[in-house]
């Protein structure tokens, strides 16, 4: 049950893309973990930048999306920078359309 | 700190920027001013000061009220005093250029309109200082980049209390002392606004914003401070050492030589940090503000090259006007339009669709712009402004008149490109405005 919550959120999460590199949050990698108790949902991300200012939006999105998800009660989203993103985290299909070295 | 993220007034910054810009280039391309009247004259006075005021340090205030605050992780400390800026600002330039007409006999006279105009002037730029002062005193201990901002406005008012002195002086109030700062100390306003002020921000900006649109690790701190120290140097020996000197009644040669030797240095070690920036990017394909801007970089070595040159065969007095033009339309305009591209695409889009994301699907930033379009205008742009240096150079008037058209041609295409993009023309139905979402003003962003 839990973890298929977990699945129609990371589904729903597809929507919200980084404006930069225009590619969904799941395949960029920037969602580091995401737990369910009872409907209550907390997701730590990344975001490219630190600082960058589409990064409050980024949350605010993933945020938004999360709680149209049937089943979630509330949703805490956390930002983290640590461990920093690199795109080693990309979905290795996605990685080279994006123009990334694939030795990175 | 969603609403803080966007500044309201940086596009009004950039509007009236860019209008100052090309009415610049479109008095240069009437033969006002420079190369037909000296580097000295009034007529040429009006437009070092459109370009320097009016467009250059315009749009750095206008990209600082946004940046900053990204780059110390704070919001502004005030966003109320970026309004008030504006309009002292241009009432102060606005005075200021009449006051030069004044003085170059075109309009009758009032000169005391240079003292208002400095005056104007000052306050517009201390507020713009203290806000962006403030604002980093807030994040402190300041980090990278920031510290290039700080010698930038501390640049700025030397700048500004150098011009301030001329401008009294000018109108017959300034007495003995300030005459003789402003019989010689020309050169130091100069050195403290195009190199102080305008290029250490510009390239403490570049850090970031390259960094970040192309997924480069940051600058090694130490590095970068190298640099940093040797620029803050060069500055501070020309207009401390220049001051002392005319003081002295000791002539600028020595201090000037000084001042170009750190320099020389200060560009040589911004070039190393930029090329590992470039080399160390893990985004492959440059976008187009990332390539136009390495010609920007490149103008920035080609001015070094050309002043070097100069100076070995005893002709930089003599062409100074072409040195300082490849300075301010290669290098730092060049840098500002490629930047303002994609700050422009940037802030829109931030704008439009920041707020819907998670809700609806949102185009990306690159859909906002059409590349291939604006390439060529910048294309046009970059080689009429070397062609402009050249004929400088060789003395072709009439020539450099020609450039200046083709100059003004090219930049009013990227404003159009820059219109087209504030307009959402080129972003594909249906993702263009879906409901909820609600298309920007022009001229200012909604927080
Ligand atoms: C309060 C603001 C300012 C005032 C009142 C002012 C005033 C002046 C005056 C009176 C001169 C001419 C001195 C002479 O030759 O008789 C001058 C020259 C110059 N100023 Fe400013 N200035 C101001 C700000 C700036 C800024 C911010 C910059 C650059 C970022 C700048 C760049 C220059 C340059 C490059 C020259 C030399 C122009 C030439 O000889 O052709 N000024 N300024």
């Amino acid at each position: 049950m839990t973890d298929d919550l977990v699945a129609r959120i990371r589904e729903a999460l597809r929507v919200v893309i980084d404006p930069e590199l225009g590619h969904n949050v799941v395949d960029l990698g920037f969602l580091y973990r995401i737990t369910v108790d009872q409907g209550d949902v907390r997701i730590v991300m990344t975001a490219t930048t630190k600082g960058c200012p589409a990064a409050a939006f980024l949350r605010e999105g993933v945020a938004a999306s999360t709680a149209q998800v049937e089943g979630v009660r509330s949703v805490d989203v956390e930002m983290t920078f640590d461990p920093p993103w690199t795109p080693s985290c990309i979905e290795p299909a996605v990685r080279s359309s994006l123009g990334f070295a694939n030795v990175n | 700190m969603i609403g803080g993220t966007l500044s309201k007034w940086t596009m009004s910054y950039f509007a009236i920027a860019i209008t100052w810009l090309i009415a610049a280039e479109a008095l240069m391309a009437a033969g006002f001013g420079f190369p037909a009247a000296d580097v000295a004259a009034a007529d040429t006075l009006v437009i070092v000061h459109m370009v320097c005021i009016g467009w250059l340090s315009m749009a750095m205030c206008g990209a600082l009220f946004q940046f900053v605050p990204v780059l110390v992780g704070k919001p502004l400390f005030d966003e109320r005093w970026e309004l008030p800026a504006l309009v002292l600002l241009t009432a102060g330039l606005t005075a200021l250029l009449a006051g030069f007409l004044v003085l170059g006999g075109r309009l009758p006279a009032g000169l005391w309109l240079l003292p208002l105009a400095a005056t104007l002037l000052a306050a517009g730029f201390a507020l713009v200082v203290a806000d962006l002062g403030l604002t980093v005193w807030r994040a402190r201990p300041p980090v990278g980049p920031a510290h290039f901002v700080l010698a930038g406005l501390v640049s700025l008012c030397a700048t500004v209390a150098l011009g301030t002195g001329f401008a009294w002086s000018l109108s017959g109030h300034g007495g003995e002392e300030l005459g003789k700062v402003l019989a010689t100390g020309v050169p130091l306003h100069a050195i403290a606004g195009l190199g102080g002020w305008l290029t250490l921000t510009a390239m403490g900006v570049s850090y970031r914003l390259l960094s970040m649109f192309m997924l480069a690790p940051d600058v090694d701190g130490k590095k970068s401070r190298l640099t940093l120290a040797a620029g803050s140097a060069a500055i501070g020996v020309a207009v401390a050492g220049g001051l002392f000197a005319i003081e002295a009644e000791a002539g600028l040669g020595i201090v000037l030589a000084a001042a170009a030797a750190f320099g020389l240095a200060t560009f040589a070690l911004y070039g190393r940090d930029v090329a590992a920036l470039y080399r160390n990017r893990k985004r492959r394909q440059l976008e187009l503000n990332t390539k136009m801007a390495a010609y920007g970089f490149a103008s920035l070595a080609a001015a070094a090259l050309l002043g070097i040159a100069l100076v070995a065969t005893g002709s930089f007095a003599a062409h100074v006007g072409a040195f300082a033009f490849l300075v301010a339309f290669g290098w730092l305009s060049g840098l500002v339009l490629a930047k303002l591209y994609k700050i422009v695409a940037f802030l829109t889009w931030l704008e439009t669709y920041g707020p819907a994301m998670g809700r609806l699907p949102t185009p990306r930033v690159q859909d906002l712009v059409a590349e291939g379009r604006a390439s060529k205008w910048f294309a046009v742009y970059f080689v009429s402004v070397w062609g402009g240096t050249a004929s400088l150079l060789f003395g072709q008037a009439s020539v450099f008149r020609g450039a200046a058209a083709v100059m003004t041609l090219a930049t009013a295409g990227i404003v159009q490109e820059l219109i087209r993009t504030r307009r959402l023309a080129d972003v594909a139905e249906p993702l263009r405005l879906p409901n909820g979402t609600q298309p920007p003003c022009l001229l200012y962003s909604r927080t």
